[in-house]
């Protein structure tokens, strides 16, 4: 496997020093190293188009990665200890379709003399061709089928990726001056090296279907998964009759089958020789073609195939588990005398695939037909000859090809400058582990919320889009069940901590602790960023991990301050509101549009986050009225509301000593998604009206 | 630890009223435990100050804001002296220790308290602290269980209980225990009841003049006065 998890694209390669976050364990399992948890935060607060401008600097191709990826982050998604994983792919679907993914324009210019060839137009063809052409080459891509996209094209059914998609992204390559040339079959690589290209990159994928190595698999009547899929795929409708097998337990095999289906055919059977659990298909995938009608046979493979009367009599032998293979996974064993015989009119092999590399390339093969190359610069034995994608590493997936893809492009530029090519070093520690128990009795379940699938009567008549996209709602709900691993809280000033205790007293999560020696830690791994203790602790000891954190609520007090200095109205009532969940569905929104004349808003991403004094600064201003507006209970953390009410308590004992009405700070905790805030907003602004009123005619006797 | 709350604001405002300039001098040992002059309490304080400045239009101060690791100790106030050259008045939220070890530093700087420093004691739980130990310089708590009648007694009583508590509270507070009861209880506990059933003399205060001062230096001779 090409380790490609530390690579990442230039833009993402500065680093702030006084960032200390940690990456999540999404972020690390991601071939692409994308910034789930950053983007996934950006939706839970409905800041959608910014959600989007992080998924497209991580990934070529958000679009496609948005149907087909195979979400290895959600596997490593901590939420999963707590009720169930981050429903990641569904939100950054819905962050590409509602942030305008089709109206982005990916433009580049030209800027060197070296040409770069690429053979294969799979995704680590196209990812490789977007960013050297963002680097500044040329890139032509060589296709020998009628189309580009190579098993995006070919081999996924169109129900799993809409071809619009495909071809957005393609069309989106083509105007930013990659050139293509379709219907072009490279045989020889001196060739293009005499045509001028300067380096070589070879993903021509793995199209081969591995045999059966059964008697009679050559009868008319028998196809290999590729090969009918790629028909299919091309617009072919090849008969099947009535009958059909396949034969395989991975995603090419459930895809055949369920192609199959979506021809018209009734009866269709996949025939497995290990049981479900052993099973490498997508368990979603599989769950959805047993709700179309498939027939999935486990422990069973075919022995023999016959032609009779223009059907196949197929013998199959039942099987059973044995001993665990070099895989993990128990080796199936016949068992004695089970063997029985099918009819069939069509059987589909799909038990695997390998690349076919032409010999001419001259390029050295390794196991299991794969091109041979240096994992950290995918350069192969001949000079100015890279390769990457399933052609190295056997059929794997779409993310891990365009990642191969990116590192290739960055490669073929440190070669083609001369520069020897050094790893990007991850600099940040990673976060992992389990979360504690008594952390996770805390933490609030809050349901998963799955996008809806198309009803499966309309779904085997055509191919139609299976998963539909969220709902606005449905995604900020989803986005804010995230835990937020590794930009919680550390004690950045050790030496100013007086080790009170008071973070240990106020986390709700039970996360600090003293350990033997006496010393207060706050371990990353268990913390879940509320951000109480920040504000409570009286050294000042505690920050956010994240610079952009620990201002957020102080800058956007200045920032809103500020335009309110411009606008020469002084600011009569300013308020702090949650800007996620709740608030993010569309009340802040509607809050900012509601607001009166004199009424600014200060958006901070929790409430737990503003502090006493932010609440002082506020009066400060000359603001007649604060309040703080909260998601109550329907936020996803514990306590917060609180503390938030502790905090308008202290300050509201300084207003009262000060000779002004504590009514003048409120607190608004909203405990449903019925009632308005707009309302009570109305309610306080005309209540600090008259108030104000008030204080002026006390003001008139008193002089 | 001591235990100390900040004085109202009206106080303080009164008291920095004749300085212009004001440094706010936090503590970050005590004074930061019991949540009276850390430096959250400091940075408080200097905004409510500074919003009741705004909202009376009185004479502007201007202020600044500081918090040493302990203000008992004169080489930890070594560290004030560049902050203090253009400031007329430091407002110590140090305990009354604090304001006089600031006060013996900088002899021509007037100094101001601004927390009422309450007692010695102990974190009952989070945002209360209770008395314990009244410093009387001669401990008896081996007598009393670990429970010091001095403090924990209204009266400080040595023989108790007294005739007045009812269902083990005080007769002075209904909500809070007789230390002598649960003196009572402790020594049951450890199979001690012996000690309650002797007398204990009065104790004898004229051995403690104040101000006491204890070293632990060996080389002391004899008969060194104190200051």
């Amino acid at each position: 496997m090409v380790n490609v998890a530390n690579q990442s694209y230039p833009e993402n390669r500065s680093e702030n020093a006084s960032d200390h976050s940690l990456v999540p364990p999404c972020q690390d399992a991601c071939p692409l190293h994308m910034d789930i948890r950053e983007y996934v935060g950006l939706v839970s607060q409905g800041r959608i188009m910014e959600a989007l401008q992080v998924i497209r600097t991580g990934n070529p191709f958000p679009s496609i990665c948005a149907y087909v990826c195979t979400h290895p982050c959600e596997d490593a998604c901590r939420r999963s200890q707590v009720d169930k994983p981050i429903a990641i792919r569904s939100l950054k679907r819905f962050a590409v379709e509602f942030g305008g993914d089709r109206m982005v324009r990916a433009e580049a210019e030209t800027k060197h003399a070296e040409k770069v060839a690429i053979v294969g137009s799979g995704p680590a063809g196209l990812a490789c061709a977007y960013y050297l052409k963002k680097l500044g080459y040329a890139v032509t891509v060589l296709e020998a089928h009628s189309e580009l996209g190579g098993m995006l094209r070919v081999g996924i059914p169109q129900y799993r990726l809409p071809r619009e998609v495909l071809n957005i992204e393609v069309q989106r390559l083509i105007r930013m001056g990659v050139e293509i040339r379709t219907d072009t079959r490279v045989v020889s690589l001196d060739l293009l090296f005499e045509l001028g290209y300067k380096a070589i990159f070879i993903t021509i994928g793995a199209h081969q279907s591995l045999r059966m190595g059964i008697e009679g698999e050559e009868s008319p009547g028998v196809i290999d998964g590729a090969t009918f899929l790629r028909e299919v795929n091309l617009g072919l409708k090849p008969s099947l009759g009535k009958r059909v097998a396949v034969v395989g337990g991975g995603n090419v095999a459930i895809d055949a089958a369920r192609t199959a289906t979506r021809l018209g055919i009734k009866k269709v059977s996949i025939l497995y020789r290990r049981s479900r659990a052993e099973m490498p298909a997508d368990p979603k995938e599989v769950e959805q073609a047993l709700e179309e009608g498939i027939d999935i046979i486990y422990l069973v493979t075919p022995t023999i195939i016959k032609r009779e009367n223009k059907r196949l009599n197929v013998t199959c032998v039942r099987m059973e588990l044995g001993e665990p293979d070099e895989s993990g996974r128990q080796r199936p064993v016949p068992i004695k005398d089970s063997v029985f015989i099918e009819k069939f009119d069509t059987l589909i092999a799909a038990i695997g695939q390998a690349p076919q590399t032409p010999s001419d390339f001259g390029v050295r093969i390794g196991r299991g037909s794969t091109i041979q190359v240096d994992p950290s610069t995918l350069t192969t034995n001949r000079v100015g000859v890279f390769a990457g994608g399933d052609a190295v590493t056997g059929p794997a997936t779409v993310t891990e090809a365009l990642a191969a893809g990116r590192l290739a492009a960055l490669r073929i530029d440190d070669y083609l400058q001369h520069r020897y090519p050094l790893p990007v070093k991850e600099t940040k520690e990673k976060l992992g582990g389990d979360l504690l128990p008594k952390t996770i009795e805390m933490i609030k379940k809050i349901e998963r919320v799955e996008p809806p699938n198309l009803a499966f009567e309309a779904r085997a008549k055509d191919f139609e889009t299976v998963e539909l996209v969220y709902g606005w709602e449905q995604a900020i709900n989803e986005a804010r069940r995230c835990l937020r691993c590794g930009v919680g809280v550390e004690i950045l000033f050790q030496d100013k901590c007086a080790t009170c205790l008071t973070c240990l007293r106020v986390c709700p999560y039970h996360v600090p602790y003293l350990d033997v020696s006496g010393t207060i830690r706050i371990p990353a791994d268990q913390c879940q960023a509320c951000g109480i203790c920040v504000a409570e602790c009286p050294a000042k000891a505690i920050v956010l991990r994240k610079p952009f954190d620990r201002r957020q609520v102080t800058d956007e007090l200045g920032h809103t301050i500020k335009s309110a200095a411009e606008s020469k109205n002084k600011p009569l009532i300013i308020g702090f509101c949650c800007q996620y969940g709740l608030y993010g569905t569309g009340t802040l929104a509607r809050l900012w549009r509601g607001a009166k004349a004199g009424v600014s808003i200060v958006p901070v991403l929790c409430v737990a986050k503003v502090e006493a004094t932010h609440l002082l600064s506020a009066f400060k201003t000359g603001a007649e009225g604060v309040f703080v507006a909260g998601c109550g209970e329907q936020c996803a953390r514990e306590n917060t509301t609180y503390w938030v009410k502790q905090r308008v308590a202290k300050v509201r004992k300084v207003l009262g000593s000060i000779g002004l009405e504590p009514e003048r700070l409120q607190v608004f905790a909203l405990s449903s998604t019925a009632e308005d805030p707009a309302e009570e907003l109305d309610k306080f602004v005309e209540q600090i009206g008259s108030l104000r009123l008030a204080s002026v005619i006390k003001g008139e006797v008193k002089s | 630890m001591i235990v100390a709350e900040q004085k109202p604001l009206e106080e303080i405002r009164r008291m920095i009223a004749p300085y212009q300039r004001v440094l706010i001098l936090g503590c970050g040992t005590c004074m930061t435990v019991c949540d009276a002059g850390g430096e959250l309490e400091v940075s408080f304080l200097h905004n409510a100050l500074q919003l009741a400045q705004a909202r009376s239009g009185d004479v502007a101060h201007t202020f600044y804001e500081h918090t040493l690791k302990r203000q008992c100790d004169p080489e930890f106030l070594g560290l004030l002296d560049e902050k203090t050259a253009d400031v007329d008045v430091i407002l110590s939220l140090g305990c009354g220790i604090g304001v006089q070890a600031v006060a013996e530093r900088l002899p021509d700087m007037p100094v101001l308290p601004g927390v009422n420093t309450s007692f010695m004691g102990m974190t009952k739980e989070s945002g209360v602290w209770d008395e314990r130990c009244a410093a009387c310089g001669d401990c008896r708590l081996e007598d009393t269980a670990g429970i010091c009648p001095i403090t924990r007694c209204t009266k400080g009583i040595l023989n108790g209980p007294c005739a007045g508590p009812k269902k083990g509270k005080c007769e002075a507070n209904k909500d809070m225990d007789c230390a002598w009861i649960l003196i009572y209880q402790r020594l049951e506990r450890l199979q001690q009841l012996d000690k309650m059933r002797r007398y204990y003399p009065p104790r004898n205060y004229r051995p403690i003049p104040r101000p006491r001062r204890i070293t632990s230096k060996a080389g002391t001779m004899a008969g060194e006065g104190n200051g």
